[in-house]
């Protein structure tokens, strides 16, 4: 399932003022890594995570393996 | 049936609580603890049916290990000397913090005879006993009890004291009346700083909660822990077993919190026992022993759940829990994992959230969302779909196998009590004069309802 960006305006990196582009991370925590497709500052190198995704899908991610 | 001695002990006498010599003996394939007080008489009282995982539990020895602080001396002899003395061979792993001896319910098993009117302790007092728990060196996870604590419209701030104070788990010990009925109270104890709830759950129909509650209450557990579970704060269910009452609603016990999983994580099992006046001595039919709820477990699932599955708790002594780990599988059904290792809080015998201790470093982490990922680019190309895409979490999560917890704890009164397991207790109480008890000393009542160190609050000097 893909959620769509609705986030609108261009979103850019505070640091680098390059607006974010789309492009896929690998992601890891403890040890487990995981592919998914994210806003990234071609500068820097930043990755937007958007507060729903950390507080949602992501947290259940880490709860997931912190309770193995 | 000839009888075969076991083990020699020492316990009290239920009349008197002198401390008198005891023995565990085998009649048949149950174990009963005799003693006799040269007063009041001899006493007997089953304490095991099974002799089979008897020895299998005696097998796992003992963990003593002396306490880092002691602050009373040894006097009178235990279990009259607590405080701890240097006698204990335990630490303390819970600490429970009775924050008021007030309830909103009226329980005919309660262990808090539940007075209505009291002064509870205020939060200056309660820091001292935090402070007083920060001398004893060894990191413990701190329950807070009662009475009910949620009649204290401060406990969010009594949480969040402890939590500044440096104690890393927090757990609140509750009938789940407040959580039920007020919406956003769940979140508040959450941002708080709370870890997990251990709700009072008795049975899955309210026929369970008119006896040993007084109420019909199942429709308040339901709502209590969806609101826990919004507010991200994990759930143990803890059925007190009562003979003739609920011990055929195990296996639907069981079934309901896996339906809840993962917010539900855990079951812990408490077979009834005896505090208060008791004229006479209760009967050997009105108890359930710790083998008898795994038998009762394998058989109400059908053998998901398997006897063998269990093994004695970690650092408690052995005769005092059972604790299994498991896993929930795809279809709902539960594994078993790993046996439990030693260590506070690695069961859930009424300590911890089921997690194992290491992880609790990694639940103080996780208030910093996201902050421990790492992240790199992984290819140059873009995405097909435009787009955030999370499908691997998606995949991740769908496949996740949810760890879950059983486990029972023997709380034990004065007919069964066996010092050699109260020696080894873990389970601590604060009590109103700062000194640490273990917890079933704390509780310790004689037949004519004369308690060992309980006191109403209001009958003590508090400073
Ligand atoms: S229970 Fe422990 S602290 Fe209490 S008297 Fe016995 S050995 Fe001492
Ligand atoms: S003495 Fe009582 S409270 Fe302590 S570990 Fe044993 S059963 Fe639990
Ligand atoms: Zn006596």
């Amino acid at each position: 399932m893909t959620e769509k960006n609705a986030a609108g305006p261009e979103l850019a990196c505070a640091k680098c003022q390059q607006a974010l582009v789309l492009g896929k991370v690998k992601a890891s925590y403890l040890g487990n890594s995981f592919e998914v497709d994210l806003l990234r500052c071609p500068g820097c190198g930043f990755v937007y995570v958007p507060e729903a995704l950390a507080l949602g899908k992501m947290l259940q991610v880490e709860q997931a393996l912190e309770d193995k | 049936m000839s009888d075969r001695l076991l083990a020699v002990t020492e316990s009290v006498c239920p009349v008197c609580l002198r401390t008198v010599a005891a023995q565990r003996v085998a009649t048949g394939d149950d174990v009963y603890l005799h003693k006799r007080c040269p007063e009041h008489g001899a006493f007997k009282t089953i304490v095991w049916r099974g002799l089979e995982t008897y020895f299998q539990w005696g097998e796992r020895g003992s963990r003593a290990a002396a306490p880092p602080v002691t602050e009373t001396p040894v006097e009178r002899g235990c279990p009259h000397d607590c405080g701890i003395c240097p006698e204990h061979r335990q630490h303390s792993c819970c600490v429970l913090l009775e924050v008021t001896q007030r309830c909103n319910l009226r329980c005919p098993v309660c262990f808090a005879s539940a007075e209505r009117e009291d002064s509870d302790p205020d939060i200056a007092e309660i820091e001292a006993w935090l402070r007083l728990l920060q001398r004893h060196g060894s990191p413990v996870n701190i329950q807070l009890s009662g009475g009910e604590p949620t009649v204290r419209d401060d406990l969010p701030e009594i949480v969040a004291r402890c939590r500044m104070l440096g104690f890393d788990f927090v757990q609140l010990n509750t009938n789940g009346l407040r959580l039920a009925k007020e919406a956003g109270y769940a979140k508040q104890l959450a941002d708080a700083g709370l870890d997990c709830v251990f709700l009072q759950f008795d049975g899955v129909s309210d026929g369970v909660y008119r006896r040993i509650r007084g109420a019909n209450l199942l429709a308040v557990k339901k709502t209590a822990i969806m609101r826990c579970a919004d507010a991200g704060l994990g759930v143990v269910l803890v059925p007190t077993l009562v003979p003739g009452v609920n011990v055929g609603e195990i296996g639907n016990i069981l079934a309901f919190a896996l339906a809840r999983v993962p917010a539900v994580r855990a079951v812990h099992f408490q077979p009834v026992s005896y505090f208060g006046r008791y004229p006479a001595a209760p009967a050997d039919r009105d108890r359930i022993t710790l083998p008898e709820v795994m038998r009762e477990l394998e058989r109400q699932t059908d053998g998901m759940v398997q006897a063998s599955d269990f093994a004695p708790g970690s650092a408690e002594n052995a005769y005092c829990s059972f604790s299994g780990k498991f896993f929930v599988g795809g279809n709902g059904r539960l594994h078993a994992a790993a046996a439990p290792g030693g260590g506070c809080g690695d069961s859930s015998s009424g300590c911890g959230c089921g997690l194992p201790a290491a992880d609790d470093a990694a639940q103080r982490a996780r208030r910093v969302v996201a902050g421990q990922w790492a992240a790199e680019a992984a290819e140059a190309a873009s995405p097909d779909t435009p787009g955030i895409g999370i499908a691997s979490f998606e995949a991740f999560l769908a496949n996740h196998r949810h760890s879950f917890s059983i486990s029972g704890m023997a709380f034990q009164d004065a007919w069964n009590l066996d010092l050699e397991r109260l020696r080894e207790c873990f389970i601590h109480v604060v009590s109103p004069d700062r000194r640490v008890i273990p917890f079933c000393a704390y509780n310790l009542t004689s037949a004519s309802g004369e308690p060992l160190y309980r006191r109403p609050h209001h009958e003590c000097a508090l400073a």
